[in-house]
């Protein structure tokens, strides 16, 4: 009786409920009317900001206490820059929870109308959800430190909870099976 | 064509080709705005609202989840504005019932209609019945639900449990079920 109720609520809300032609036609007038005024409009000053700062500013070897920058994937010209970011970042508290086969990878986006950013990809654990990016004193940039193994690792950034943005900086991008572009980090190659 | 492609299509400038996407996903947004809102009038405004703020917004979709699932997002978002403002309107005109009116626009009345099961959706708090009816209108999974709602999988569904025993209880006082 209850599952014969239950079924009988989820085929009337599955019902068509007919569509006002009059409506949706309203529907496309708007649109023409949002394109004469420029939309859809794209946010290339954005994008060129993370082409240019996004990924990954440092690995090193914990215990050892060096630092090597992943000069592999990163253009020299920003190599003085994520030294300058290392130093304030990597604590001791950091170094000494690390072990061997980890890396530090710290990634940056610079996304200043974001109110919130996030990192997803394989190196968090199933249902654990997202990393937060914190905002750097700048009020521009935002970033996170993560400890990696070596490896490939897929990842891709969260704005607000809506936007998907794979780093474009990043060597490949790939498409996962959810059907989303994911970019991929050699954290050994970049690192060596 | 994939709605990526017709995207793609839109940002290169075919502006025309967005109708493809209205023609596509209208009466899947109809049928979870209608039955959100409770009224055709509202459930339109909040479509128009929708596909618009889409549209304007398509150069930030790109490479995102599945365009239904974008937009059903915004719909509902829109969905809760329009609700806001209906409480307001009903706050200055209290006597006025849109359930008891016909809808205003000359659409097509599909058969299997219940009219009872509108009244009692309506009396449904906000959140059960927007779970209920993006569960069982759009056949979304909860992690779909979770991810157009931002509340968590277990939370929605509760809240459509609650909305099952709600409705039976006031159905049940209808001769007609």
């Amino acid at each position: 009786m209850s599952e014969e109720f239950e079924r009988r609520i989820a085929a009337a809300l599955h019902a068509p409920v007919g569509v006002d032609h009059r409506a949706k036609r309203m529907v496309m007038e708007q649109v023409r009317r949002a394109a004469a005024q420029g939309h859809p409009r794209r946010r290339p000053d954005v994008w060129t900001r993370v082409t240019r700062h996004s990924i990954v500013g440092l690995a090193f070897a914990a215990g050892v206490g060096g630092i090597s920058t992943l000069s592999a994937i990163l253009p020299p010209a920003q190599r003085t820059d994520s030294r300058g970011v290392s130093s304030v970042v990597l604590g001791d508290t950091v170094v000494g929870a690390l072990h061997d086969t980890l890396r530090l990878v710290r990634l940056m986006f610079d996304a200043p109308s974001a109110q919130r950013v996030a990192v997803t990809g394989d190196f968090n654990p199933a249902g654990a959800g997202t990393t937060p990016l914190a905002r750097d004193a700048d009020g521009r940039r935002w970033s996170v430190t993560l400890a990696l193994r070596d490896g490939e690792h897929r990842y891709a950034f969260v704005v607000d909870e809506t936007r998907w943005v794979p780093d474009p900086r990043a060597d490949r991008i790939t498409r996962g099976a959810d059907g989303r572009l994911y970019s991929l980090l050699n954290v050994a190659r970049a690192a060596n | 064509m994939s709605d990526r492609a017709i995207i793609q299509q839109v940002l290169s400038g075919d502006v025309e080709a967005f109708s493809r996407l209205v023609d596509r996903h209208y009466e899947r947004c109809a049928r979870i705005a209608v039955r959100i809102l409770g009224n055709r009038e509202d459930a339109e405004e909040a479509i128009q609202d929708a596909f618009l703020r889409a549209f304007k917004a398509l150069g930030d979709y790109e490479e995102r989840e599945q365009f239904s699932a974008w937009l059903t997002r915004i719909l509902v978002n829109q969905c809760r504005t329009v609700m806001a403002r209906s409480r307001r309107r009903d706050a200055i005109f209290p006597d006025l019932d849109p359930l008891a009116m016909d809808f205003a626009v000359d659409a097509n009345t599909a058969d299997g209609t219940w009219p009872e099961l509108e009244r009692a959706l309506a009396q449904l708090p906000v959140e059960q019945r927007e779970a209920i009816v993006l569960k069982f209108a759009d056949d979304l999974t909860y992690e779909e639900m979770s991810r157009i709602t931002g509340a968590g999988e277990s939370a929605l569904k509760m809240r459509v449990q609650r909305a099952f025993a709600r409705l039976r209880a006031i159905l049940q006082e209808v001769p007609s079920v």
